[in-house]
């Protein structure tokens, strides 16, 4: 039931793409407007599907890579539906609709997965570390997207190829969608920190073992405490605070990427 | 007579060079230019987007030269940096027909960066107006640049091309809206104040921001502007402090040098703490040097930049546009054959100087052998008149109507050789000729 769901949701999400990526390319708002509705369609179903997830019996840990997926698209897109009604940026959705659907259909293929076996007596810690790290990195994606296609449109305004009436965000949407992304998303991956080293700690008996997991993730939780640091005690300029958002998200993703391999 | 018209626009010419021949004052150089032997008549009309001249001569090749040293001495200032070359391939030139239908095209908006912009009619009306005030402008371009200002109202009264929201300060506008998500918290400030600032402040008000700035050497005309905007007039020693206040600057102001620089901007960016700031520089010369790209949060949009992204907005107005061209191809059809007929004027002064000579010279004659009293006198004088008149009104129409086709030339060099126009030796002929009724009758005129 929770796979057929999210091959349902996949699918949805893969027509908002559609209809998002048409939007841009006829200068449709109203195909934009649409791509939204649908994509809030999907985050509906997806919501079903992992609140049926987290009611199974037994319940499964979600530690395992296809669940962590599945959740950071649901956060992602929801974080996204969200932002909307702060900024005006319904045109991300030509990023974030992509994003989502590749995180359901990795899910979608990968459900039921046999879960990594947990340490006894951590509890629901695994549990609460997977949600909130996997929370903030789809924040965190959410500031990189916007820095991305903020950078696009940066090179695009300076280079005098504008396109008024494309349906596209305004720099100081993306910008100010980047920063709220930023703001929620550092504290949801510094919790994630906090709650691997209780892991850890549950496990091994110390915070730190210096596993390339750890030392990656807190190499990552350092840059953006840096990023944070510079946008919103320094300053920064938007340009730059695209450049970082993207390249940090850019350096998480190698880091999340990487314990997966490893 | 022929029309001859040189010059160069946006399409051929990099702003650079533009700004370089741009004139603000038309009247000296004009005058220096109808002084010329070649030259009869001429106007010329210099805008942010065009340099023209459009002159009247009877030796077209030697005016076509006179007016490319014009460009080069008068207008470019002999600048050693402007070759030949670079001046050939930026001037176009036009002809008779296709100079007419320029001119028409020009007043109609058809020919602007943004088609159907009210802007340009104003300046082609200020540029004829300073060739009359100045005596450059004769009838012949009198009658060329009524017509199309008849022409310029006509296309925008019977087509929609002058309706949406495309001209250069609108565009600007939208282009604000790709940067800043909410016009409504927004501040402008406007430097100059001249027409072109005045028209694009309009727009920037439509926007709905939250306040507009107006910074002008001359207080006074600012503040005229500024209380018919609802806007605050300041001087230009405030410019550091209104940069830094403002998201959205719109530059038209006169001056060879810009006014926004980057060690201009660069303090004002600063004080904005990375808060972008968009320029729309609509001055010729540029009142934003293009340095101040290199800075992050700095969009410029020059008059070509804003032309380019116009033109990419503008196909709705594109389909107005061939219903406008009919209308300049119609006007340009009757100037034309008005301009055509002109041709016929020498043969029908002539033919009509010819008779009334001879007319004079019989009535004289007449008058002469008999005593009449002054008011029968005038009575023989106005009878003579009126026949002369009532038998030549129907062959010079006709003359006048071939005239204004080409083919119809044969009718006036028949007029000429029938009635001897060109004979060098008329008088003493034409004397002769007088006094043909008092020899042998023609027998021509006996036969039935």
């Amino acid at each position: 039931m929770v796979v057929a769901i999210h091959q349902l949701t996949a699918a949805i999400y893969l027509v908002a793409c559609l209809a998002s990526g048409i939007g841009l390319a006829l200068g449709n708002a109203r195909a934009a407007r649409f791509a939204v509705g649908v994509l809030a369609a999907g985050a509906l179903l997806h919501t079903l599907a992992l609140s049926l997830l987290h009611t199974a019996k037994p319940p499964p840990p979600l530690t395992d890579l296809a669940s962590a997926a599945s959740f950071m698209s649901w956060a992602g897109t929801i974080a996204y539906l969200a932002l909307l009604r702060r900024a005006k940026v319904s045109g991300l959705a030509v990023l974030v609709a992509p994003m989502a659907f590749l995180g359901v259909f990795l899910a979608a293929l990968h459900l039921p997965q046999a879960a990594p076996a947990t340490t006894p007596g951590s509890g629901s810690v695994p549990h609460a570390h997977v949600l909130l790290a996997s929370a903030g990195f789809a924040l965190l994606g959410l500031a990189g997207l916007s820095g991305a296609l903020f950078l696009a449109e940066h090179r695009r305004l300076k280079r005098h190829r504008a396109l008024p009436g494309s349906g596209l965000p305004s720099l100081e949407s993306l910008d100010r969608a980047g920063a709220v992304a930023l703001a929620t998303g550092f504290p949801l991956l510094t919790l994630g920190v906090i709650t691997g080293a209780m892991w850890v700690h549950a496990a091994h008996g110390g915070a730190l073992t210096g596993s390339p997991h750890e030392v990656g993730a807190l190499v990552a939780w350092a840059v953006y405490g840096l990023l944070v640091l510079q946008r919103f005690a320094a300053h920064q300029g938007a340009r730059r605070c695209a450049v970082s958002a993207l390249a940090g998200f850019a350096l998480l993703s190698a880091v999340v990427v990487g314990m997966g391999v490893l | 007579m022929k029309l001859l018209l040189l010059g160069m626009n946006h399409r051929t010419a990099p702003l650079e060079l533009r700004e370089r021949l741009a004139v603000a004052d038309p009247g000296p150089p004009l005058q220096k230019l109808v002084s010329c032997d070649e030259i009869d008549e001429a106007v010329l009309l210099s805008t942010c987007n065009r340099v023209e001249v459009i002159a009247l001569t009877r030796s077209p090749d030697a005016a076509r030269l006179r007016l490319r040293s014009f460009f080069r001495r008068e207008l470019a200032g002999d600048a050693a940096e402007l070759t030949t070359r670079a001046l050939d391939e930026a001037l176009y030139e036009y002809r008779d027909g296709e100079a007419m239908r320029h001119v028409m095209r020009v007043a109609a908006a058809l020919d602007s960066m943004v088609v159907g912009e009210p802007q340009i009619l104003g300046q082609i009306k200020d540029a004829y107006r300073a060739a009359v005030e100045c005596g450059a402008s004769g009838p012949i371009l009198d009658r060329l640049y009524q017509r199309a200002f008849a022409t310029a109202k006509r296309v925008r009264t019977d087509t929609r091309i002058a309706e949406g929201p495309l001209s250069v300060a609108r565009v600007a506008v939208a282009l604000a809206r790709q940067i800043f998500e909410d016009m409504t918290g927004k501040h402008a400030l406007l430097i100059g104040a001249g027409e072109m600032a005045e028209l694009a402040l309009g727009a920037l008000r439509d926007a709905g921001l939250a306040s507009l700035a107006i910074a002008n050497r001359s207080a006074e005309r600012a503040a005229q502007l500024a209380v018919a905007y609802g806007a605050t007039a300041h001087g230009l020693d405030e410019l550091p402090r209104l940069l830094a206040e403002s998201d959205v600057v719109l530059t038209s102001i006169g001056g060879d040098r810009p006014i926004l620089r980057v060690d201009t901007v660069e303090p004002a960016l600063r004080a904005r703490r990375g808060r972008p700031i968009f320029v729309i520089d609509i001055g010729v010369p540029r009142n934003a040097d293009p340095a101040i790209d290199r800075l992050d949060d700095v969009y410029r949009y020059d008059i070509d930049a804003l032309g380019a992204v116009a033109s990419d907005n503008a196909e709705e107005r594109r389909r107005e546009q061939a219903r406008a061209e009919a209308i300049v191809a119609e006007e340009q059809q009757r100037f034309e054959g008005w301009f055509a007929a002109l041709r016929a004027v020498p043969t029908i002064r002539d033919l009509r100087g010819r008779v009334e000579v001879i007319r004079a010279r019989e009535t004289s004659r007449a008058l002469s052998r008999l005593a009449l009293d002054p008011e029968r006198r005038e009575a023989v004088e106005l009878l003579t008149r009126s026949l002369v008149n009532k038998i030549l009104h129907a062959p010079l129409a006709r003359l006048r109507r071939e005239a204004e086709r080409e083919e119809g030339m044969a009718y006036l060099e028949l007029a000429r050789l029938l009635f001897g126009l060109d004979d060098a030796d008329w008088d003493a002929a034409g004397a002769e000729a007088v006094d043909a009724p008092d020899g042998p009758p023609d027998p021509g005129l006996d036969e039935p």
